[in-house]
C-alpha cells in the first residue's frame, strides 16, 4: 500500500504566500528574494497572498473535495536552520485548524493500461515552503557548516494528501505526474521548474510496518524509490526480520534509502490557529468561478474529446500531455482541419522534431499557429504533397522557424519524377545491373542521380527510393 | 506634584510662537538627566545632538510657514518592544540585545510623519510579559513617585518617562494590561484599543491575539491625540478592522446625566481598601450628578485570569521559538544544532520568559491542548460574547489593580501573586473592547487609578467620560516634580 504527501509550489502565484517577495526565486542571488515578513523578523506580519487562496480553491475544485466555507491556517512548529520563525504557517484539520480541502479524488489515467483509476484525497493544505540549506562538500553528515538561503522561504505550497489507494510504484509515479499536469493545466505550477515539487510516500508491504520515504523530487525517482524500498522491505521480511515504523531518506544520486529517524510516536508540533491570520472566508461566488476554470482545464474531458475525433489514444494522450500543443489542435480542428492528420502532425511528427532539436515542448513559441498546422493538413488531404514529405520537408523548417508562411518553404512539385526515374534507370546501366545482381548500395546512387536530375525542386528522398525499388522490382519479375 | 502644559497645548503654542520645539527638547533632556539615572525609564536614548537639531529643524519649518504634523515638536517615547530602525529594539531581553530591525512599525511611521520626535526607548518586563517592570534585562525601572516601588508594567518605562516629564507622549502595548496598569501606579493615561484599531505591524509578538499597541499620556486629551494618528487601517497587518483611524480627539466632555455605568461585582471585588474607598467616591460623585449606575454578576470573570494566561502562554511559546541564535545577537557555541538553539535561548531569555514558554508548550501540546488551550479559547469566546453585550447598554466601571504599586521584589518572587495584579484588566484583551486607565487620586502619595470599559470601537465614549473625571479630579497634566 502506498499513499503520498506532495508538496507542489504554487511557482504562478505571483508573490510568496504572506509577503510581496517573487514566488519564483531561481535565478536570483541568495538572500535577495526576502522581507521582513518571509525572513520572520520579530514584529512583521503575515498577510495573505489572494492569488494563492485562488489557485489553492481551482485545486480543491479539480479534485472533488469538500471545501470548506472558510479556511484557518495553523501554526507548526518544529526548529531547523531554514524555517525562520521555528514554525511552519500550514494548516491542520484538528486543534482549530481548516484545511482548504478534506475528502476528494482524483480521477487519473493509468497510460500503462490505458484504464482511468481512482485515488482519494485525504487532505490539501496551502502552506509556507521554507527556506533552503546548502551542505557544502561532504552532504549533510560530512560537512563543517550550512548555508541557508531564504529565497524560497514562504514561497507558496499545496501539499496534497492521498489516501493509501495507490498499487504499485509505477501507479504512484503516474498519479503523481497527473496531479502535476492538472495543477499546470489550472495555472498553479510550473512542473519543470527545478525544485518546484517535492514527494513523501508512505509505504507499507504485507506484514511490516509502514515507512516513510522522503525528499523524492523527480516522478521517475518516485518509481525508483518506491521499488528500492519494496525489495529492501521484502528483503527484511523474507530474512524474518521486522520492517519497522521509521523515516527514511531518498538519495537520489546514490538510488537508496537511508535511515533518518525513528518514528516510534508521533512528532510534537504544537498546532494550533495563527492568530496573526484571521479566517479567510470561501464564497459561493469564489468557489463557483473556481468551478467553470477547473471545467475549462479538465484534463479528462479535453483527452475525450479529442478521442471522440478518432485520434487513437496514445496520440491524443501525447498531445494532451503537452499543454501548447493541445491548445494549437484545439484551434486547428476548429479551423476545418482533419482531426487525424492533425493530431499526428502535432502529437508525434512535430513533437519528435523539437524533442530531436532539444527543443522546449512547453514553450508557446516553439509551436506553429494553426493556421500553419491547418494549411500543412491541407497539403496532405488535398494530396498536394504525400505526409512524408510534410513531416520530411515542411515539419523540420517549421520547428526552425515557427512562425514562417508554409507557402514560402513549399517544395516545388517535381511533376516529371516519375519521367526522371525512368530515364536514370535507362542511362545508369551499370548501376542498375549491380542492383538486380544483388549490390543494394548501388539503390543510393540511383536515388543520388535522380534527386541531381530533380534538382532544386526537393523531393523527400524516401518517395523516390519507393518509388525506385518499384520500378527495379518490375523490371527484375520482366527479366 | 506639579501640573504640565498638555501636549495639545503645546502644538498650540508652537503653532503661535509662543512656545519653542528648541527650549521645550533642552527642558524634557533636563528631565531626562535629573531622573533617568534614579528611574531607568528608558533603555536607550537618541543622541541629544540629533534631538535638538530635529528640534531646531521643526522650529525652522513653523517659523517659514511650512506644512506641519498634527504631533509637531512633542517628544514621544516608545516602548522597546516596537521596531525602530534608528534606535536598538531588545524587547528588554538578552537575546536580542543589540538588535536593530531593518524597518520600522507601522505606528512609528506615523509618528514620524506626523513630526513627532521620538527620544528614545522605553524599558519593560522582558518581551512583555510581567507586571512589574522588574523582569528586564535592563534592569528595574523605578516609579518616580516612589522610587521604592514599581511603576506597573509591562510598559513601566513609558509610564515612568512621562509622570517625570522624559516625554510628552508614549507608545505602550496592551496584552493584559500592561499599558493601564503602569498608568494607574503613575497617575498617568494609559487607552487598550479596540483589537484590530492599531496596526501591530512590528510590534515584537507577546500574546498576539490579545495586544494592542496603545497610547499613554499625562492627561485623557493627549492619549486621544495620538490615539487618531496611531489608529486606522494597515494592509501589513491581517487583524487589522477596516476602518478609519478614529476622531477621538474632538470628543467632548461628557454630561453625567447621560452617561449609564455598570459595576461588575467580579471586577470590583478584592481590591485593596484605599483604592476601593477611592473608587466608590468616584462613582457616588457620578451617581450624584445624575449617571445611572447599574449593578452585575459575570460569574465567568471568575476563569478570565487562568483562561487570559493560558492564551497568552500559548502564543508566547510560539512567538518566541523563533530567537534560536540565527538571526538574533546572542549565540550558542555547540557545533551541535540543538545544543546550539537550546544555549542561546538558555543564556537570551530570562527565568519569567522559559517559565511562560514552557507553560505555554504544555498548554499547546498532543493530549492537553484540549484541555488547556482549546478551553481557554472556548471561555473567552463566552466572556467576550458576554462583555460586547454588556457593553452595548453601559460602560463598564472598575478598579485598574487590586493593590497599590507594590515595592520592588515584593511581588516577583511569586508568579500567582504576580498575575494577579492583572485580575481587573485582562477582561477587555480577552473582549478585544477598548478600555481607559486614568488618575483619580493619591493614597499616601501613591497614585490610583479607574478603568472603564467601553464596546467595540467605542474610544470616543471613553475619552468622553474621561475627560468628565479628569475635569473632577484636576488630574489632567499631572507630574512629580
Amino acid at each position: 500500500m502506498i499513499g503520498l504527501e506532495i508538496h507542489v509550489q504554487m511557482s504562478e502565484a505571483g508573490s510568496k504566500l504572506f509577503c510581496d517577495c517573487k514566488a519564483n526565486y531561481r535565478g536570483m542571488k541568495p538572500n535577495t528574494n526576502v522581507c521582513p515578513v518571509c525572513l520572520g523578523l520579530p514584529g512583521a506580519l503575515p498577510v495573505v497572498n489572494k492569488r494563492s487562496i485562488e489557485l489553492a480553491l481551482l485545486a480543491a475544485v479539480a479534485f472533488k473535495c469538500n471545501i470548506p466555507k472558510y479556511i484557518v491556517f495553523t501554526r507548526k512548529h518544529y526548529f531547523y536552520p531554514d524555517l525562520p520563525k521555528n514554525y511552519q504557517i500550514s494548516m491542520y484539520e484538528k486543534a482549530g485548524g481548516i484545511p482548504i480541502c478534506r475528502g476528494g479524488y482524483v480521477k487519473y489515467l493509468d497510460v500503462n493500461s490505458w484504464e482511468w483509476r481512482e485515488c482519494r484525497i485525504r487532505r490539501i493544505n496551502i502552506e509556507e515552503d521554507p527556506g533552503r540549506t546548502v551542505y557544502e562538500e561532504g552532504g549533510i553528515v560530512r560537512s563543517p557548516y550550512a548555508l541557508v538561503d531564504y529565497n524560497r522561504s514562504g514561497v507558496p505550497l499545496l501539499e496534497v494528501i492521498t489516501e493509501p489507494d495507490i498499487n504499485s510504484p509505477r501507479e504512484a509515479r503516474t498519479l503523481v505526474e497527473y496531479i502535476l499536469l492538472t495543477l499546470e493545466y489550472l495555472g498553479i505550477t510550473n512542473p519543470r521548474l527545478e525544485g518546484v515539487f517535492r514527494v513523501d510516500a508512505n509505504i507499507s508491504i504485507e506484514g511490516g510496518e509502514r515507512v516513510e520515504v522522503k525528499n523524492i523530487g523527480s516522478t521517475m525517482d518516485i518509481e525508483k524509490a518506491l521499488n528500492y524500498e519494496i525489495m529492501r522491505q521484502a528483503m527484511i521480511i523474507n530474512s524474518g526480520s521486522k520492517v519497522e515504523r521509521e523515516t527514511r531518506h531518498w538519495d537520489a544520486e546514490k538510488g537508496v534509502t537511508r535511515p533518518l529517524r525513528h518514528k516510534e510516536y508521533e512528532e510534537e508540533y504544537l498546532y494550533f490557529p495563527d492568530p496573526d491570520l484571521p479566517p479567510i472566508l470561501i464564497s459561493e461566488d469564489m468557489v463557483t468561478k473556481a468551478k467553470e476554470i477547473v471545467l475549462g482545464f479538465d484534463i479528462a474531458i479535453l483527452y475525450e474529446n479529442i478521442l471522440k475525433l478518432g485520434v487513437p489514444r496514445d496520440i491524443a494522450w501525447s498531445i494532451v500531455t503537452i499543454k501548447p500543443s493541445l491548445d494549437v489542435y484545439i484551434k486547428t480542428v476548429k479551423l476545418g482541419a482533419d482531426p487525424l492528420v492533425a493530431a499526428k502532425i502535432l502529437g508525434i511528427d512535430y513533437k519528435g522534431e523539437l524533442k530531436e532539436r532539444n527543443m522546449d515542448l512547453y514553450e508557446y513559441n516553439n509551436w506553429p499557429p494553426p493556421e500553419t498546422v491547418y494549411e500543412l493538413v491541407r497539403l496532405v488531404v488535398d494530396k498536394i504533397y504525400t505526409y512524408d514529405t510534410v513531416k520530411g520537408l515542411l515539419i523540420p523548417k517549421i520547428a526552425e522557424n515557427p512562425k514562417v508562411d508554409v507557402r514560402s518553404i513549399l517544395p516545388e512539385k517535381a511533376e516529371n519524377i516519375e519521367d526522371i526515374i525512368d530515364s536514370v534507370i535507362r542511362e545508369e546501366e551499370k548501376a542498375v545491373k549491380d542492383y538486380l545482381s544483388g549490390k543494394k548500395q548501388a539503390l543510393n546512387y540511383l536515388i543520388g542521380m535522380v534527386i541531381r536530375r530533380v534538382g532544386k525542386r526537393a523531393v523527400d528522398p524516401r518517395v523516390i527510393r519507393e518509388a525506385l525499388e518499384n520500378k527495379l522490382s518490375k523490371l527484375k519479375s520482366s527479366m | 506634584m506639579r501640573k504640565a502644559k498638555q501636549s495639545w497645548e503645546l502644538v498650540e503654542d508652537f503653532m503661535n510662537g509662543i512656545e519653542d520645539p528648541v527650549e521645550h527638547i533642552y527642558k524634557v533632556l533636563d528631565s531626562i538627566n535629573r531622573w533617568e539615572s534614579m528611574v531607568n525609564a528608558y533603555i536607550s536614548l537618541e543622541s541629544p545632538d540629533i534631538l535638538v537639531e530635529k528640534a531646531e529643524e521643526i522650529s525652522r519649518r513653523i517659523r517659514r510657514g511650512e506644512r506641519v504634523g498634527r504631533l509637531v515638536g512633542l517628544i514621544v517615547s516608545v516602548k522597546d518592544n516596537i521596531c525602530t530602525s534608528f534606535l536598538p529594539t531588545t524587547a528588554a531581553s538578552k537575546i536580542l540585545d543589540p538588535y536593530i530591525p531593518p524597518y520600522d512599525a507601522t505606528v512609528v511611521e506615523r509618528l514620524l510623519r506626523e513630526d513627532a520626535i521620538i527620544v528614545g526607548k522605553t524599558n519593560l518586563d522582558e518581551f512583555a510579559m510581567g507586571s512589574t517592570t522588574e523582569l528586564s534585562s535592563f534592569g528595574p525601572t523605578r516609579n518616580p513617585w516612589d522610587l521604592d516601588r514599581v511603576p506597573g508594567g509591562s510598559s513601566g518605562g513609558s509610564a515612568a518617562s512621562l509622570s517625570y516629564g522624559g516625554a510628552d507622549l508614549s507608545l505602550g502595548s496592551d496584552t493584559g494590561g500592561s499599558a493601564r496598569l503602569p498608568a494607574a501606579y503613575t497617575a498617568t493615561v494609559g487607552l487598550k484599543p479596540t483589537y484590530g484599531l492599531v496596526s501591530r505591524y512590528g510590534l515584537i509578538p507577546y500574546g498576539n491575539s490579545l495586544e494592542q499597541i496603545s497610547p499613554m499620556a499625562r492627561s485623557v486629551k493627549d492619549v486621544a491625540l495620538l490615539l487618531d494618528i496611531i489608529g486606522g487601517f494597515d494592509p501589513l497587518d491581517a487583524t487589522s478592522l477596516n476602518v478609519d483611524s478614529l476622531n477621538t480627539f474632538n470628543s467632548i466632555k461628557a454630561d453625567a446625566r447621560d452617561l449609564k455605568i455598570c459595576i461588575l461585582k467580579e471586577m470590583v471585588e478584592g481590591a485593596d481598601s484605599p483604592i476601593d474607598s477611592m473608587f466608590w467616591k468616584i462613582i457616588e460623585k457620578l451617581e450624584s450628578e445624575g449617571a445611572n449606575i447599574e449593578y452585575y454578576s459575570l460569574p465567568i470573570l471568575s476563569k478570565a485570569l487562568p483562561t487570559y494566561y493560558t492564551i497568552a502562554f500559548a502564543e508566547a511559546a510560539s512567538n518566541l521559538a523563533r530567537y534560536a541564535g540565527i538571526f538574533y545577537p546572542t549565540k550558542g557555541s555547540s557545533s551541535s544544532w540543538e545544543e546550539y538553539i537550546g544555549e542561546s535561548r538558555f543564556k537570551g531569555f530570562g527565568r519569567e520568559v522559559k517559565r511562560r514558554i514552557m507553560l505555554g508548550v504544555y498548554a499547546l501540546s498532543e493530549g492537553y491542548r484540549d484541555e488547556y488551550y482549546v478551553a481557554a479559547t472556548k471561555v473567552r469566546r463566552v466572556i467576550r460574547d458576554e462583555i460586547v453585550k454588556l457593553t452595548s447598554k453601559c460602560i463598564i466601571a472598575s478598579q485598574v489593580s487590586p493593590i497599590l504599586p507594590p515595592r520592588l521584589g515584593e511581588r516577583i518572587g511569586d508568579p500567582l501573586k504576580l498575575y494577579y495584579m492583572d485580575m481587573y484588566t485582562v477582561v477587555a484583551n480577552l473582549a478585544g473592547v477598548p478600555a481607559l486607565a486614568q488618575p483619580i487620586g493619591f493614597h499616601e502619595d501613591l497614585p490610583i487609578g479607574i478603568q472603564w470599559i467601553g464596546g467595540p470601537l467605542e474610544e470616543s465614549k471613553l475619552i468622553s467620560i474621561g475627560l468628565l473625571i479628569e475635569d473632577i479630579t484636576g488630574l489632567g497634566g499631572v507630574i512629580v516634580d
